[in-house]
């Protein structure tokens, strides 16, 4: 369980993180979602303790951070995928965090085998791709056996294999009980994986909900294909609905439901080539809550430039 | 909470007891991150090498200036030390580099946020640092500075730096001197380079402050410049290695309590920094 109460961290006058507040439960992957520069990473950076909060409060498991006595089995963190000595190998890095707790090299092992670096593991990390650096920093956060997952765009750089990989992974983890904090700039990594969503957007709280309702919380649409789109169109009018064509033959229609549409069409004897419920793409409704908040637009950017 | 929501989610996983967070623990992982790093044992080895060759090229190279026994043995004892360790105040350069680079380098790699996510009061890892650093420096430069020494003894025969003998008065002492003075800088070195965390700064500032300023200022036309000079953290050394201090600024017993000052400055404002400021 993380919980974060009325946290706000500022670096000089620019403020991170504002008056953020919610809480990750246990036995869930819970989705931290917000544009770049959102304040994600400092969030996390104050849950480890390494970032001090300006004002507010962040506990794990009802305890600071710096508070436990073995912290490495209470928290995993994976927090940028630059936090090894390039010079040093996987495992000598992951040995000597090991040893700060009494870890057994056996689990060093263990972990190295479950991120599939075993065969590298002598090599120094300075000549590791992006992903390899990914998978030893997921491998650094599992190593205490941690009942507290928290990672910070641990896709980045992964292949689609690598990317299932780590889905399966913490889905896995959630199941057992650990609390999985994971966060992302693309909705689309987290649909897949998260069940719960925090959205965050300039450091404040967009939206804290599960993914369904997320993508429910923008209306449904219903697409159709029909050679008589234009009949069809006239015969769905009505309050509250509204039908676009985005190309010839194609209608979106916006305010009711497939089997409403699919009964119009029988009535009225419209043939239909295709008849489908759409929700909004999550990257559609992200991009709508957070449009206010994005902290660069690059077409205002463009212009400002002139 | 109903108990049907309370059995519907899963158990919560209890974290393993076993392992905890101790300060064994955290000296032998700053050993082990001390010898993964091949850049850092060699460096070490390389100052010790070059001052042990630098004591031994000088006692080949010595031409005798008077016959074997024309010099008392103490002043005879100071002369054949100066001599042969010559290299090892050269040397502490590398090693206060080393013990600079040896958390600079945490922070300019990142590896820093691993550690501390991992020892999350963080004064232990500055503890177990230096002490790691400094035991390893110790270890080494003693064996470096008594095998240079007997070398350099052997060398030296039939000069009138001839002879000289650890039981002479105060040459173990003036030994192990060598060997403090070199810790000690590379102590330094090191809570430099954790007050300043930047690896170009720290190493700029240790020799430009620390080592050449206060030289320099013994220049400038005031008396009093030249009675403070003396007490600088990088001059508080120059007593310890001697086997005669009479005539010197700070007595023995003064160079060993100002080496101590001035780590307990060095090292409360490390430890101030580093609890205070965000990793
Ligand atoms: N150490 C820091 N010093 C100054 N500004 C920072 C620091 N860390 C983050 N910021 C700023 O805080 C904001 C949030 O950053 P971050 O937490 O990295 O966002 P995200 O991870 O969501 O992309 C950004 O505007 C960033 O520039
Ligand atoms: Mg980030």
């Amino acid at each position: 369980m993380i919980e974060i109460e009325h946290l706000t961290k500022r670096y000089g006058k620019k403020t991170a993180v504002n008056d953020l507040t919610f809480t990750v439960k246990p036995g869930a992957v819970t989705g931290f979602l917000g544009p770049n520069g959102a304040g994600k990473s400092t969030t996390m950076r104050t849950i480890m303790g390494l970032d001090a909060p300006t004002a507010g409060i962040a506990r794990v498991n009802g305890k600071h951070y710096s508070d436990f006595r073995a912290p490495l089995t209470e928290v995993g963190a994976l927090l940028e995928a630059k936090s090894v000595h390039s010079g040093r190998s996987a495992y000598k890095h992951l040995l000597a965090l090991a040893h700060t707790h009494g870890i057994p090299k056996r689990r060093v092992r263990e972990v190295l085998d479950t991120v599939g670096l075993t065969e590298v593991a002598g090599k120094r990390v300075g000549g590791f791709s992006l992903g390899m650096g990914q998978r030893l920093g997921i491998a650094v956060a599992l190593l205490g056996d941690p009942a507290v997952l928290i990672l910070d765009e641990p896709v980045n750089g992964l292949d689609p294999d690598g990317v299932r990989w780590i889905r399966e992974l913490l889905k896995g983890l959630a199941a057992e009980g650990r609390t999985v904090f994971l966060s992302s700039h693309l909705m689309s990594e987290l649909a897949q994986t998260a069940e719960h969503l925090i959205v965050i957007g300039q450091g404040k709280l967009l939206a804290d909900t599960t993914v369904d309702a997320f993508v429910n919380s923008r209306g449904a649409s219903v697409r159709v294909v029909s050679p008589e789109s234009a009949k069809l169109a006239e015969t769905l009018q009505g309050p509250g609905i509204t039908v676009t064509s985005p190309e010839s033959g194609v209608l979106l229609i916006e305010g009711t439901e497939a089997a409403v549409v699919g009964e119009a069409a029988a009535a009225h004897g419209v043939v239909l080539h295709e008849l489908r419920a759409e929700h909004a793409s999550l990257e559609d409704v992200f991009m709508e809550i957070t449009a206010g908040t994005v902290e660069y637009h690059q077409s205002q950017e463009g212009v400002a430039a002139k | 909470m109903t108990a049907a929501t309370m059995t519907d989610s899963p158990a919560i996983f209890t974290p393993r007891s076993e392992y905890k967070l101790s300060g064994i623990g955290l000296l032998r992982s700053e050993w082990t991150k001390f010898w993964s790093l091949r850049s850092s044992w060699i460096v070490l080895l390389c100052a010790a090498v070059f001052a042990a060759g630098i004591g031994l090229a000088v006692a080949a190279t010595y031409s005798n200036v008077g016959d074997q026994g024309s010099i008392p043995a103490d002043l005879r004892a100071e002369a054949a030390l100066g001599t042969t360790m010559f290299g090892v105040a050269l040397s502490s350069m590398f090693v206060a580099v080393l013990g600079v680079l040896a958390i600079t380098g945490e922070y300019s790699t990142g590896s820093i946020r691993s550690t501390m996510s991992a020892a999350p009061k963080r004064l232990s890892v500055l503890w177990a640092k230096a002490a790691v650093f400094g035991a390893v420096v110790i270890v080494m430069y003693t064996a470096m500075v008594f095998v240079t020494f007997f070398a350099a003894n052997a060398l030296l025969s039939g000069t009138d730096l001839a002879g000289v003998s650890l039981g002479d008065e105060n040459v173990v002492r003036a030994l192990f001197g060598y060997v403090a003075m070199v810790a000690y800088l590379g102590l330094l070195g090191l809570g430099i380079g954790a007050i300043l965390r930047n690896s170009a700064g720290s190493i700029g500032f240790y020799v430009g402050v620390i080592m050449i300023l206060p030289n320099l200022a013994t220049l400038l036309p005031w008396n009093w410049v030249s009675d403070v000079v003396p007490y600088t953290p990088g001059n508080v050394v120059n007593s310890i290695a001697y086997i005669d201090t009479s005539g010197l600024d700070l007595s023995y017993g003064e160079s060993w309590l100002w080496m101590g000052i001035w780590l307990l400055v060095t090292y409360g404002l490390a430890a101030f920094m580093l609890k205070r400021r965000d990793v």
